[in-house]
This record gives C-alpha cells, structure tokens and sequence, in this order.
C-alpha cells in the first residue's frame, strides 16, 4: 500500500497547485548563474588599442584610398591637359582637322613667330611688342564692333582675313565688296591671275565665300549665278574666302599650303586674332558669365556647406555596432503542395482528372456519412444518397457516376452541385 | 570615432562668419575651432576601453513574457562616461530599448536595463555591446564594440495547459471508475470502498464486507509505471506551417500536455526529438522536473531540412525503453514521406510497442475544398480533395498496421492526443 501511497496524491493534487509546477519553467533566480561564465566574470575593451584600430582601419580602407587617389589623379590630369586642349576652328593650338596647328607649327619652323590672342587687348599688346606683325584675323561670330575693328584697322597696317563678313569688310578693306558663297561641290579652283603668291600654288581647293575686288584669284562661280574670287587683295589686306586651306584636314590638298604659307609668311611675326565672348564683354559692358553677379562669399560658403554635408554624412552614416543578424527560420505553407498541384491542373486543363477527384471525394465521404463500408460499390452509394435525400435516383446517378464534365466551365457548376448535395446530405 | 549632431550644427552655424565678413579667413578659423574642440572630446572622452561589461540576464524565458536583460557598465576611468550604449539582439529578441544614452560617473557602476520581449521560440543571440563615449564637449566620441556574446533561451509557450486541468480531471475520475469497467489483467488493486448501486457485483469483496457490515467493493484503478516515449519529428515535414505555426511548434504543444498528463497519471514519460540523428532526448529520470527539462529541452529544436530517417527510430525507442510502451510519434501524414519512410518500420514497432501517430491537419485544405465558384476554384478544390484522399488512405494504412492516429487540426491536436491517452490509459491498453 505504502509503495502506491505517493504517486496516488500526487494525482490527488487539487487543481491549483498547477501554475506552480508550470512556472517552474519560467525564468527563476538560480536560472541567472545559468548565464555563460564569460558574461559573468565581465568584458573590459576588445583587447585592441587605439593604433590597432587605426591600423586595421587604415588596413581596411586601403584599397578605397587608393583606388580614390587614382580617380582624383586622373581628373586633376584631365583638368591640366584640357588647357591645351583647344577645339576653336582655326586656332593654331588646334590639332583636329579643323584646327590651324599645321600652318602654324610650319610658320613657326620657318621662323616666323606666330603669337595667339584672344582678345583685342591681347593682340593690341602682341602688336606693342612686335611692332611690325602681321595680323591674322577671323571672326565668324562677328563679335567685333564698328569701334573695335576701327581700332584694329589702325594697328595693323597688314592684315590676312579669313572669310570676313560685310561689316568687317567696310570697315578693314572697304575696296573689297563680298559676292556671296560659292557654288557647291566644284573642287579645285585654278589660280588665274598674276599675284605671285597665287601663281605658285596653282590650284586651292574651292568653297568658302567670295569676294570681288581690285585683285581677284582662283575665281568660281557663285551659288546666286555670278563670280567672285577665293582670294581677294588690296593694299596690305588679304582676304581668304575659304578658311578651309589652313585647315589641319585640308591643308595638304591641291596648293592650299603653299598658298597659306605665303600669305601668313610674309612677314617676321604674325598676331593671329581670334576675338572670343571677352571681347563682346568689353564691348557692351555687362558681364559676360552670370556667376560673377553673384557676391564674394557664395563660393566660400558653397565649400563650406559641401564640408558641412560630408560632417553631416559622417554623424548619420557612423552605425552604433554592427548589424544584427537574424537567423531566419523557414517558411513553407502546408497547403503550398496542393496549391501547386492545382495550377498544374488547371495549366494541363485536367478537368476530367479534377472531376474524378472531387467525385471520390464526396463519394467516400457520403459512404461514411450513410454508414457503408469504404468498399461497397458506386450503385450502393448512389442508391443510399438517393434514398436519404429524397432526390431522384437518376439525378444522383449522373452526379455520382454519369460522365463527369469536359469544359473547365461545367465543371466549376457540377463542382457546386456536389457540394450541395453533400450538404443535403450532412443536414437531412 | 564618430561625430555628433552638435557639430554638424556648429559647422552650418559657421556659414554665418563666412557671409559676414567675406574671405577664406573666417571659414579656417573657424574650422580650426571646430577641429580644436573634436580634438578636445577625443582625448577627453572616457576610454571606452576601460568600461567593463557585465550581462545579467536570465538563462531561459518563456514565449510570450517579456523579461530584462541587463548590462553592468563599470567605469574603471578616471572620468564621466558619457555614452551611447547599444546591444546587439537579434531583432526577434524583441529589445525594446537596445540603444540607450547613459552618463557614469567615475569608478561607477550603472546597470543599463534591456526590455526583452522574444517573438520567437528558440536561442537567441546578442553578440557585442557598442560604445560610444562622447567627450565633455558632445562633439565627437569614440567608439568601440566589445566582443559580449550571450543568449536567451527562449522556452516554447506551452498554451495547451490550459487544458490540462480537464484532462487531469478524467485522469482522476478514471482512478474512482476503474473497478466499475476494468477488470482486465492490467489493472491493480487501489483500495475499498462502499458499494453503491451500478457497481460491477463481481467486484464485490466478500471477505471485506463480511468484516464490515455493508458491501464493500474493490476498486481498481489504472495502470502505472507504463512507459510513454514521445517522438517528436523534426525533419523538413516539420517546418511546414499550418495556421501560422510550423509543425513542430505545435508537435512541442502537444507532446508537453501529453508528458505531463503521463506524469501525472503516473506513467514514464521519454522524449526524443529525431530526424536523421537524436536531437534532443529527455529521460524519465527526471521525474520532479519533467517539464522543466522538456521545455529546455524543447526550445533550441528547430525544423531540419532533411528527410527523417524512420529506420533509426525502432533503435532508439529500444535504447529508451526496451519495454512496452505507448510510443507517440508527433509527424506528419504527407503521404510521400509516409509510405517512404514510416510505414516500413511501422509493423516492428507495432509488434512490440502501441504506436499512436499524431499529426497536424491543415485547416486550409478544407476552407479550399469548399470553394468551386471558378474553374481556379474547383481546380483548388480538386487538388485540396486529393489532398485530404490521400491523407486518408495513409491515415487507413497506419490503422491496418495496428497504429493509432490523431489527425487533427492545430488546435485541436494536443487536447484531442491527450484524450487518446486516456482512452488507451482507461482501456488499460498501456
């Protein structure tokens, strides 16, 4: 009796002594020395000393700082090749096919000191310091006012033109009168006059604009039906109708260079003149960039608020400590495999196969419901269904084992009816 | 090191000099007055390389309660720790406030409280405390991450006991209406009482009532000492969700009402967790604290994504208990894995042992059987029918073989096992 006597009030226990006996699986305090010794015995610093750190950093960041000097090198290059890296047509810097570094080069060899200027200024100081130069002048964009090409007209006694407009022409070479473009695609243009100059290259190629006047060579038929001449000349003026024989492109066709040569290598020294925006500014007075309008500071502060940005980028992009990781567990839906295979159904259009489920379905849970055994015959089924309902046998019959439907349609219909009926038959 | 909001701030504020008084010079000074005073915080902030780290933290809570996993920082410096502390939980860990700003004065200790409310079952981890110790200015701070691994044992909720007083209960009433129904050879002697009208004539101690003068019957009750072994499968079946639970949370569920249902009726309860291999086994040994160990026992098991091997689990059953016992195997009734696996090895232990099979039932395949308004419908319908067949004919296979099977939806799964045992417990089929 006494072996039986303790498991016996242990079940005789009365209900309330259960939250004891569960909480003994919550948290109790002796669960606390539980805790890895590590934690307990504490952790000071992460054995690591500030140089360390600053190693590992530096370690770390290397490949960053290196791969960032390399672009930074490679703008700062960028920005000090880009000086020379001049795309003004005719420009004597210019080495593209449309450049005039060529002639200018070659000029150079032949010891003729060729000095670029991109202002009125610029050349009017050249022309103190050479007195005797020659000058080079073109201007397509005619940014030159009446005033100042006056003043150029003044200085420079002798002058090329390259292409020079109407308004240029009055006031350079008045005796020169423009006679339009020249017709297309007429390739070389003969000499036909007795400037030495001319005579020696014999042939240019043809184009550009042109000119009549006292002197007139390689004359061509213009596009509105008259004549002008590819190079016109008065006393100390030369105008060059088509720019496209000091071209770098065109420069070794037909006798072009031999024609820019002499004309340009007439003298010792040549100020070639290109006006650009500055003059325009000095002409009209007003700031040519827009930026200057704005006051002292704005780029000291522009700076700055770039520093303050990168401060700012530097306090919110600090993390405190790592990321955290979460494991995360699986998820897979139970449901997902019949899920699955209904899709497989429907992209196969198995309705008759979807058919014969559903039907074995309620068939087999009908028979449990009338109490036949699993195995008994669809007849005995139907019949029993029959029976219960009240509904006639032949109906039932073609539910339950008359063809089943063969269009997806039919089949959601005939799928309602059999819930119906299995309803019927769970309620009556 | 890291820099503070205060010095983002002092830094746009320095846009004022540079509109007022135009020139580079403003803006240097006062750059060099920003640099001066990050210079000042860093070597003025307290090392947070001499702040020791201390966790107090409880080795195991239940899912569901919050509990507190607190930090001992002690400042062995010789200057105010002004920092910004983070504890690095795992997001399920459900840290309420895992980043905190605490100021320690010199050669103190502060405890920085963490409110932790688990949103699932498990270990969690922490793996570092980070500091950041700002200097006296608040512009700049150091900041270092301490290696302080540590975790939480997250115990599963164990939400079926609320019914284990009902079950406990008719475990009871079973006790006093034994005599009346048993009286098979499994059945032991309990103890006499009064004879009151219903009761079996046959149980009728004569020579006792003689002693005494009114009838005395003997009653009967239960086996004991039955062993009970609880296998709960953990392989990739079991992390398949039904109702939002994985299989296996719900397996857990059941298989702790079962264990201290058994416990209570007397019986031996072992529990093995196994899918390829053991993982996790608790022995009848402990008796006082079965459900202690179990939970523990329970709370790192997590679905494997593997094939179970059903071969193995006859030797471990015998390693466990080399009697007969009731042997619970908590899997499911896919009827691939089923036929592959468990129905081989099903006659052996039905031989020796009586084998209940309990299963999850998806609530979800019935909610799609009963919907055939489209073609997708009963095309869903279809496959949830084919579905729930096939359970079936697994589920009549498994009874052929002489096993018992509790198929039942998640819920309902626990209360409906532990009935099973009773019935079995009460039929003295133990």
């Amino acid at each position: 009796m006494s072996r039986h006597a303790a498991p016996r009030r242990a079940a005789a226990q009365p209900p309330s002594d259960l939250p004891a006996a569960l909480t003994a699986a919550g948290p109790t305090p002796a669960d606390t020395s539980a805790a890895p010794a590590a934690a307990a015995r504490g952790i000071t610093g992460d054995g690591g000393s500030v140089a360390a750190t600053g190693r590992r950093r530096l370690r770390r960041a290397l490949p960053g700082l290196l791969l960032a000097f390399v672009i930074a090198a490679v703008v700062v290059l960028g920005l000090l090749t880009r000086t020379d890296d001049d795309t003004t047509p005719l420009s004597p810097g210019n080495a593209t096919p449309t450049g005039s570094r060529a002639v200018a080069e070659v000029l150079g060899d032949q010891g003729v000191e060729v000095v670029h200027a991109r202002t009125l200024a610029e050349a009017e100081a050249a022309r103190a310091r050479l007195p005797g130069a020659a000058l080079f002048f073109s201007d397509p964009n005619g940014w030159l006012n009446e005033e100042q090409l006056s003043s150029l007209n003044r200085s420079f006694p002798s002058r090329v033109l390259a292409a020079p407009s109407e308004p240029q022409l009055l006031v350079l070479a008045p005796e020169i009168l423009p006679a339009g473009p020249a017709e297309d695609g007429r390739g070389a243009v003969r000499a036909g006059c007795n400037e030495e100059e001319a005579r020696t290259a014999g042939e240019i190629t043809g184009g550009g604009q042109l000119y009549s006047a006292p002197v007139e060579c390689f004359s061509s038929p213009a596009a509105d039906g008259g004549t002008g001449a590819s190079y016109a000349a008065v006393e100390g003026t030369v105008v060059l109708g088509n720019p496209e024989i000091l071209m770098n492109g065109t420069i070794e066709a037909a006798g072009n260079a031999s024609l820019a040569l002499s004309t340009l290598g007439a003298g010792e020294s040549l100020i070639w003149y290109q006006p650009s925006t500055a003059d325009l500014a000095g002409a009209t007075g007003t700031p040519a960039n827009p930026l200057e309008l704005l006051p002292d500071w704005v780029n000291t502060l522009m700076l700055w608020l770039l520093g303050c940005a990168l401060l700012a980028m530097l306090w919110r992009g600090r993390r405190l400590g790592p990321l955290a990781v979460e494991p995360l567990p699986v998820v897979v839906s139970a449901a997902e495999t019949a899920e699955g295979r209904a899709r497989l159904y429907q992209g196969s259009r198995a309705v008759r196969h979807a058919a014969a489920n559903l039907r074995a379905a309620t068939l087999s849970r009908a028979a449990v419901r009338l109490r036949l055994p699993p195995s008994s015959a669809r007849a005995a089924v139907v019949q029993a269904v029959a029976s219960k309902t009240g509904r006639r046998r032949e109906d039932v019959h073609s539910l339950l084992d008359g063809p089943p439907p063969s269009t997806e349609k039919d089949l959601a219909r005939w799928a309602q009816q059999l819930l119906d009926l299995e309803k019927e038959i769970n309620n009556s | 090191m890291a820099v503070s909001g205060r010095l983002v701030l002092l830094a746009l504020l320095g846009a004022l000099p540079i509109v007022l008084f135009p020139g580079a010079l403003p803006a240097l000074i006062w750059a060099g007055l920003l640099a001066a005073g990050v210079a000042v915080d860093l070597l003025l902030a307290a090392s947070p390389r001499r702040v020791g780290v201390r966790r107090a933290l409880p080795a195991t809570v239940r899912l569901g309660e919050g509990c507190v996993g607190a930090l001992l920082l002690s400042n062995d410096t010789g200057r105010t720790l002004r920092a910004a502390v983070r504890d690095l939980w795992q997001p399920s860990a459900g840290a309420a406030n895992p980043e905190q700003r605490l100021r320690v004065a010199a050669g103190r200790v502060h405890r920085m409280e963490v409110s932790l409310l688990p949103a699932r079952r498990g270990v969690l981890t922490t793996g570092s405390v980070t500091l950041r110790s700002y200097g006296p200015l608040g512009l700049a701070a150091r900041q270092l991450t301490l290696p302080a691994p540590a975790e939480l044992r997250v115990l599963p909720p164990f939400l079926s006991k609320r019914h284990l007083p009902s079950k406990l209960r008719r475990l009871r009433e079973l006790d006093g209406r034994a005599a009346v129904q048993i009286r098979g050879a499994g059945t032991e002697f309990d103890s006499l009482r009064d004879y009151v009208r219903g009761d079996d004539v046959r149980s009728i101690d004569w020579r006792a009532s003689a002693r005494r003068r009114d009838t005395v019957v003997r009653t009967w009750r239960p086996e004991r000492d039955r062993r009970v072994v609880i296998v709960l499968d953990t392989s990739r079946t079991s992390a398949a969700r039904i109702a939002d639970e994985p299989r296996l949370d719900t397996g857990i569920e059941a298989a702790l009402l079962l264990a201290v249902l058994a416990q209570h009726g007397g019986d031996k309860v072992d529990f093995l967790a196994f899918d390829r291999r053991l993982r996790a086994r608790v022995d009848s040994g402990a008796k006082a604290n079965l459900l202690n160990a179990l939970v523990r026992a329970m709370a790192p098991l997590e679905p494997e994504l593997i094939e179970a091997d059903f071969s193995r689990i006859p030797a471990q059953i015998r390693s466990v208990s080399p009697h007969r016992s009731l042997v619970v195997l908590l899997t499911s009734l896919d009827s691939g894995a089923v036929e592959e696996g468990l129905l081989p090895v099903l006659p052996g232990l039905t031989a020796q042992h009586l084998v209940v099979i309990a299963s999850v039932r998806d609530p979800r395949l019935e909610e799609l059987r009963a919907v055939r308004g489209t073609a997708a419908d009963a095309y869903r319908a279809a496959a949830a029918e084919r579905a729930l067949l096939d359970r079936e004919a697994v589920t009549a296979r498994l009874k052929q073989l002489g096993a018992e099977v509790v198929d039942e939806h998640p819920l309902e799964l626990p209360p409906r096992l532990a009935d099973t045992y009773i019935r079995l417990k009460a039929a003295g089929r133990l």
